[in-house]
């Protein structure tokens, strides 16, 4: 696994964040709401896919078939 | 490598041009207004003191202006002029789908449609009370876009700018 996935995910916590502040700011809350909550869904999917390789690794590793 | 580079730059750029382009619709809508009125006003006068035709009194009443609403009043002179059966208000309407880069949304637009139903249909008198009144009307929807303007033109910049570093990043 690449260090370059976390720089990644820094990433766009930062810019996820400044979104929920310039939409709030803006008074569309519920914007600012989804947007975070499609700057989670994209991060999970990143994170979903390293846990995938995570169990594969465990499998691998114990023998687990 | 310097592709993506390349690439990342054309992208940031291409985002922050569409958050200010879109920005900019916020600035230019109250300034337009504001032009608006004070032609408005510049009408009246022509109306009321110097009584001259009105294809005449709409292309001095821009006196000083210059941009999308002088455009209008100017092709709405021509138009009166050039078309003599055109009613003030087909005029206007025709002047309104012609005019570029004008970004008067619908209240506005309607409220110019109306005043312009009553331009010349009536006394001196009658035509200085429906000029009072959409002053007054224009005055109104000029600070409610203000308040928008102050609102969205910074939201639209801040995502313009940031939404093409999250693509920049999703991508890369």
């Amino acid at each position: 696994m690449g260090i370059d996935v976390l720089f990644k995910i820094a990433g766009v916590g930062i810019l996820i964040s400044v979104f929920h502040t310039a939409l709030k700011q803006a008074g569309k809350e519920d914007m600012a709401h989804l947007c975070t909550l499609a700057g989670f869904a994209l991060v999970l999917l990143w994170v979903v896919q390293l846990l995938g390789r995570l169990f594969n690794t465990v499998q691998d590793v114990f023998k687990l078939f | 490598m310097w592709l993506k580079i390349l690439g990342s730059l054309l992208v940031v750029i291409a985002g922050t041009c569409i958050g200010f382009s879109l920005a900019g619709r916020y600035v230019e809508r109250p300034r337009q207004i504001r032009q608006l009125i004070s032609c408005l006003s510049a009408l009246k006068s022509h109306i009321n003191y110097v009584a001259v035709p009105l294809p005449e009194a709409l292309s001095q009443c821009t006196g000083g202006i210059t941009g999308p609403v002088a455009d209008l009043f100017h092709t709405m002179a021509e138009l009166l002029k050039s078309k003599g059966w055109l009613t003030p208000q087909a005029a206007m309407l025709q002047a309104l789908t012609e005019t570029d880069r004008l970004v008067l949304s619908k209240p506005e637009r309607e409220i110019i449609a109306v005043f312009s139903a009553n331009l010349g249909g009536m006394n001196r008198e009658e035509q200085h009370k429906s000029l009072d009144l959409v002053h007054e009307q224009l005055s109104r929807i000029q600070y409610e876009a203000e308040k928008i303007c102050d609102q969205n033109a910074r939201m639209y910049r801040y995502l313009g700018v940031c939404g093409s570093l999250a693509v920049v990043i999703v991508l890369v």
